[in-house]
């Protein structure tokens, strides 16, 4: 649904968020039909292994986009500004679950085979690594997903992680290196089921 | 390949791995989570006072559906304008259940959901 105007022009957002904050019903649907998409594709991509929570994390972006809409300034486009309140959300969601996961694998100290990154690269030159990524991060360890979609995923430095955990840089730096291998390895394991 | 060396390269594998999975193709939202978003957001809305009215709505170049439109022609006070007609339509409740629900009429959000 696009509404239009009065005038007839698609609405822009400053228009929009002016009528939602009037508590116009039909602003608010189209608000929804929107950015609905952009921010459920988001949050999806990066709790691939907890599908069971997108859902509710894009109904909390859009809670908390309404109450804080009288902040929107229109400097950035809405769905800019929206997907700034999702990655936060994210964030937290990243935060609560290292927080929450004993990094058991980490107490252990077992460093797992190194596995090569061939098949990985070969994968990337060939440009076909979105379905079989969201795989593996599905059924790696929640830590491990968690740690790689924050760090690569978000683009967070292992220090801004390690202060959000109130973790050392170095435990950081030793899970993502364990994940990273995980990863690997789950990969060529995927792939080669697929090939055989 | 020394530790640091061997973290690098796998730095950047992994940066172009999540580069080229952002550039895939996105997925829509299902319609039930579209159709309860905006019921929660209207909610939320009345939480803190009226909804705008019917009337005004109309007047600011939106459509009202069949049921809405019906509301605005016989209610005159501005608390009843203000009435969410979707809380007691059906359309919301199977909108909020099912991916492609039955309903078919013009200016309902959940129709729209639906649509996209």
């Amino acid at each position: 649904m696009e509404e239009r105007s009065a005038s007839g022009e698609k609405r822009s957002d400053r228009e929009l968020v002016a009528e939602i904050l009037s508590k116009d019903r039909k602003a608010t649907a189209e608000f929804v039909t929107r950015y609905a998409d952009h921010v459920y594709a988001y949050v999806r991509r990066r709790l691939i292994p907890r599908a069971d929570l997108v859902e509710d994390l894009v109904q909390e972006v859009f809670l908390a986009a309404w109450e804080s809409l009288d902040k929107f300034r229109g400097d950035s486009s809405l769905r800019n500004w929206l997907l700034g309140i999702a990655r936060h959300k994210v964030e937290d969601h990243y935060r609560k679950r290292l927080r929450e996961l004993q990094l058991a694998e980490e107490e252990e100290g077992t460093e797992s085979e190194p596995v090569s990154a061939h098949d990985l690269e070969e994968a990337l030159a060939e440009r076909q690594t979105g379905e079989l990524t969201r795989e593996v991060l599905s059924i790696l360890p929640e830590t491990y997903s968690v740690v790689l979609l924050w760090r690569y995923w978000e683009n967070r430095s292992l220090r801004d992680i390690a202060v959000q955990t109130g973790r050392t840089e170095k435990s950081i730096e030793r899970l993502l290196a364990r994940a990273r291998q995980q990863f690997k390895k789950r990969w060529y394991e995927q792939r080669s089921s697929k090939r055989s | 390949m020394n530790n640091d060396l061997q973290s690098e390269a796998d730095d950047r594998l992994f940066e172009l791995l999540a580069r080229e999975a952002a550039e895939a193709a996105p997925e829509k939202a299902p319609s039930r989570l579209k159709a309860r978003l905006y019921t929660a957001l209207i909610q939320k809305q009345q939480e803190s006072g009226r909804l705008r009215t019917l009337t005004e709505t109309r007047n600011c170049g939106h459509g009202l559906c069949i049921f809405e439109d019906l509301w605005e022609r016989v209610t005159k006070a501005q608390a009843a304008q203000s009435f969410n007609c979707c809380s007691v339509c059906h359309a919301r409740v199977l909108a909020e259940h099912l991916e492609s629900p039955p309903i078919y009429w013009g200016h309902c959000p959940y129709v729209a959901f639906a649509k996209k």
